[in-house]
């Protein structure tokens, strides 16, 4: 576009969100003397039909080839008017908004007339700009129309299934031997107490009998590289010396193996075989054999027969997925408070967090589901909840764990309806939090069940032991300072949640942010509940804040939705806003690629010279690279030197 | 709870524990019995087990080694416990003897093949209890109800007996008694075979390290050249003596087989060569003519035997 500029300048009233304010017709006029405008109008709504109507006939009728609008923030409307130009065959990156409702008439509503000058300097910036704008053409990339998703527990479930539904191939990696994740663990769901294993457990045979899905199971992600809708990622599959495709899960390896080792899945309150599966629905149904423990005596060998699935020079093996879209869902960890002495856990046979209790009393887990304590296996007949263990703690976690209040409710109310009045129950407790569904009403159940409640501070909470006995006494104080002791022959504590302990290495693979308390950080925790900075990257479940079951599958199929509009495409476009690297001019210092936050910058080799080689699709236009280039080799398409160089200049000089 | 892996340890005892909420695992070493011969370490199959040679004090005699567990690497298998040929490890489930290898057939037991034929006994003879030197026989005259008889010759000789208990878990068949005994009533098949050689040109001047541990008498003795010998009859070829020898080449000591109850198990195989060698291993294995287990050792130790 070399020919002679010629700027149109459309004013907008925005009702009275500017003109209330500013003196629109005085910056109407001062825009017509502004060097190469042809025209300046003002209008009530330019964003309206017949606003943008307007702007096409004067582009036709006064042959503009910029255009400037001085309205609001770019953010809400520049997309709207780079289509209104592109509708009579201008080129969308000739337009410049000017911000004079933000900047200007918002910010001064008491000094109308400062306000004014302060718009016409916004219209006069722009202008310098619009002069020098450039014809721009937008990137496309094809997209990949396969996803991953990291993590396999509900959240991560629910995305898979979504996503799969929809057509979408699904890569579903998951760190453990078997999908299921946290829900997989629990006895009953609350409010409505419903088996959770008989709910997840369809589900997660739907994932694994799901054409489009392929469950990439007991494997890490080792590196991601590439960008939205074609993102290349590296997985190791760990060895399970069992081969998968010929293991028909029957388990009669499991039945002759000797060794029995602490089964994590139980919180090593039970055991299984050194080739085994942790728990009995697993999928996908592929036994493992743990190195760590076995003593390779080849029974299974020998009773695999035939079916020769045991094998046990597998090596781990590393595959590569390119996918379009990535859905993050890692989950949570409990914090087990062995430093938090004044509760004795790990020191008092009785002391127990709150998932060992779900063990406890899960019909499958190691003790058959009856509630005995680890001093005698006696059952209690009195046992002591104490609530925010670790959580809304400023030494520890300071926030509230989300689901501990309703869990212990859950526990308290099914050792009621178990053991009637063969048991006493305490809570201990500081604020009470049931603020959902059916949440409130399943508080009143537990209370109507005889649970007793004691409101304590959190400060001050300690338990002791009677060392012959081993039954425990709950020290704590009321919020009139007044002494509380509760006997307690078991105590539960309902042990805070925490970010997953490689959640901070994942971070670092996918260039995502992570917050101070260790959880992934959302785009817009309002309106972006699901997207990370990064776009085709997606969060949900518990890896982005503790949430319950219901919040984290609606939060797994919101991130599925999300990166369904991705996948749905053959081409994904992005705007020229990406920095351009001048060959000629290019040292190859490297000082762009020590300095870019996206890994965007890559150096080439070519004929005896190093060169800067910025990647499109990684690229977020942030300018850093521009800045720091001691060259001027990189120019940024949409804010090159020369642009921003005039609207200083027209910032620094008087406005009449 | 949650897991708890505790070592305690007392002069008579040392016991590692897997306390878990729902189950709890145990091993004791008797070291009364335990005589620091390394076989437990040897086949260990998670090298859980340390052995910590005291160090000899000048003008003491040595003393045998100090076996250690590892309550972090135990996997309470009872491997450890069935080769034990002095009885001295044992594994408990829930307080329980349990050897899960056994009890899973993954492993196989040391047949102590020991026999007595009483009728041939002399009713005031107790030369195999004399003669044992672990003190695990033990004779006695009874009446046909089982009671004892203390005075042999009060009781006139007539509807008596002669019972010889032998603590046949703790043997670990030297053959002592069956040589001790005038009648030929004993017969001992020993465990171990080999070969123990005693290099005595190497032997340090006056050094009879090796005599001061050896667990059977008459297995090691002083000749007349003021060195140790050996006598074969006797020797279990656990190898104590080899742990505390100064010198690298004074004693060679080189276990042929082990006399054990018939298994297939890799986790045999591996043991056997450790306690004997590879060729003895490959030799047991074609004797029983068991292809398969030979095949994945040969792959798993990247071992092929030149026919």
């Amino acid at each position: 576009m070399s020919e002679e500029p010629r700027v149109g300048v459309f004013v907008c009233h925005c009702g009275l969100n500017i003109a209330g304010v500013i003196d629109v017709e005085e910056v109407t006029e001062y825009a017509k003397t502004l060097p190469n405008v042809v025209l300046a109008v003002h209008n009530r709504y330019i964003c309206t039909a017949p606003g943008q109507a307007e702007i096409r006939t004067a582009i036709k009728e006064h042959k503009l080839n910029r255009v400037v609008v001085a309205a609001c923030s770019p953010r809400l409307h520049e997309s709207t008017f780079r289509r209104c130009i592109t509708e009579i065959g201008l080129n969308p990156y000739v337009l410049e908004m000017a911000n004079i409702r933000e900047f200007s008439s918002w910010c001064h509503l008491s000094t109308p007339r400062e306000a004014t000058n302060e718009a016409k300097k916004i219209v006069k910036i722009a202008v310098a700009k619009a002069r020098l704008l450039q014809a721009l053409e937008t990137i496309e990339f094809p997209v990949t129309n396969k996803a991953l998703i990291i993590g396999g527990g509900i959240a991560g479930i629910s995305a898979a299934l979504d996503l799969a539904d929809m057509g979408f191939k699904v890569y579903l990696v998951e760190k453990s031997e078997s999908i299921g994740g946290h829900m997989a663990q629990l006895d009953k769901t609350f409010p409505t107490l419903d088996c959770s294993i008989c709910i997840e457990g369809p589900k997660m045979v739907d994932v694994s009998r799901h054409p489009n899905i392929e469950i990439i199971s007991y494997a890490n992600i080792l590196h991601v590289e590439g960008f939205v809708g074609n993102f290349r990622v590296k997985v190791r599959k760990n060895p399970r010396y069992v081969i998968a495709d010929n293991c028909t899960g029957c388990g009669e390896c499991r039945d002759v193996c000797p060794i029995e080792f602490p089964n994590k899945w139980d919180l090593n309150m039970g055991v299984r075989k050194a080739i085994s599966l942790p728990f009995d629905q697993a999928v996908p149904l592929v036994y493992t054999i743990n190195m760590d423990h076995c003593i390779e005596c080849y029974k299974c060998v020998d009773v695999c027969g035939a079916r020769q699935a045991i094998n046990f020079d597998q090596q781990p093996e590393e595959i590569e997925l390119n996918v379009g879209a990535i859905i993050v869902a890692i989950g949570f960890e409990s914090y087990l408070p062995y430093t938090d002495h004044q509760y004795g856990y790990g020191k008092y046979d009785n002391v127990i967090t709150a998932l060992e209790f779900e063990r406890l009393i899960l019909a499958a887990g190691p003790t058959s589901g009856k509630v005995i304590r680890a001093s005698d296996g006696e059952k209690p007949h009195s046992i002591v909840f104490i609530q925010c263990v670790g959580s809304r703690d400023v030494n520890k976690y300071e926030y509230c764990s989300g689901f501990c209040c309703m869990y212990t409710l859950k526990h308290a109310v099914m050792l009621k309806e178990k053991y009637k009045d063969d048991i006493q129950i305490y809570i201990i407790y500081t604020d009470m939090r049931s603020d959902f569904k059916g949440y409130e009403e399943f508080y009143n159940r537990a209370q109507k069940a005889g649970v007793h409640f004691v409101r304590v501070k959190l400060e001050n909470r300690s338990v002791t032991e009677d060392p012959g006995t081993k039954n425990l006494i709950v020290h704590a104080e009321t919020e009139g300072d007044q002494p509380v002791e509760i006997a307690a022959e078991m105590v539960v504590l309902a042990n805070a949640a925490i970010p997953v302990q490689d959640a901070a290495d994942l971070a670092k693979l996918l260039n995502i942010p992570i917050e101070t308390d260790g959880f992934f950080v959302e785009c817009q925790p309002k309106i972006r509940p699901s997207d990370t900075d990064i776009p085709g990257i997606f969060l949900a479940g518990a890896c982005l804040g503790l949430k319950d079951i219901p919040y984290s599958v609606a939060q797994g199929s919101g991130a599925a939705a999300q990166a369904s509009t991705i996948l749905s495409r053959s081409t994904w476009i992005i705007e020229p806003f990406i920095a351009k690297v001048d060959e000629g001019i290019c040292s190859g210092c490297k000082i762009c690629k020590s300095v870019c936050d996206y890994n965007a910058v890559q150096i080439e080799k070519t004929h005896e010279k190093e060169l800067a080689k910025v990647i499109d699709g990684l690229c977020r236009g942030c300018g850093t690279c521009s800045a720091a280039c001691p060259t001027g080799a990189i120019t940024m398409p949409l804010y090159t030197d020369a642009q921003v160089i005039a609207q200083v200049r027209a910032a620094l000089e008087e406005v009449m | 709870m949650p897991m708890k892996l505790v070592k305690t340890e007392s002069e008579n005892e040392l016991e590692v524990e897997r306390i878990l909420h729902a189950k709890r695992y145990s091993l004791t070493l008797d070291r009364n019995l335990c005589v620091g011969c390394e076989i437990c370490k040897t086949i260990c199959p998670r090298e859980a087990i340390e052995i910590k040679i005291v160090p000899k004090v000048n003008g003491e005699k040595a003393k045998q080694p100090i076996i250690d567990v590892d309550e972090q690497k135990c996997q309470y298998c009872g491997i450890c416990n069935t080769l034990c040929p002095f009885g001295a490890l044992k594994v408990r489930v829930d307080g329980e003897h349990v050897i899960s290898v056994v009890k899973t057939e993954s492993f196989p037991q040391l047949i102590r093949d020991i026999e007595v034929d009483t009728t041939k006994c002399d009713l005031d003879c107790v030369e195999c209890e004399k003669a044992c030197p672990l003190e695990i026989i033990e004779v006695s005259v009874r009446t046909p109800d089982g009671k004892e008889v203390s005075d042999i010759a009060k009781s006139k000789k007539k509807n008596v007996s002669v019972h010889v208990d032998i603590k046949t878990d703790l043997c670990p068949s030297c053959r002592l008694c069956e040589m001790q005994c005038p009648e030929g009533a004993v017969r001992v098949r020993k465990m171990f075979h080999g070969v123990m050689k005693i290099n005595q040109e190497k032997c340090p001047e006056g050094c009879q390290d090796c005599l001061d541990v050896c667990p059977i008498t008459g297995a090691l003795y002083l000749g007349d050249n003021e060195k140790v010998h050996v006598n074969e009859l006797y020797c279990i070829y656990c190898g104590v003596c080899k742990l505390v020898c100064p010198e690298e080449e004074a004693l060679e000591l080189q276990r042929t087989s082990v006399h054990h109850t018939p298994v297939r198990s890799g986790a045999w195989n591996k043991a056997l060569e450790k306690l004997t060698s590879t060729t003895e291993m490959t030799k047991e294995l074609r004797a029983k003519g068991s292809m398969k287990a030979r095949g994945s050792v040969e792959k798993r130790l990247a071992y092929k035997e030149v026919s």
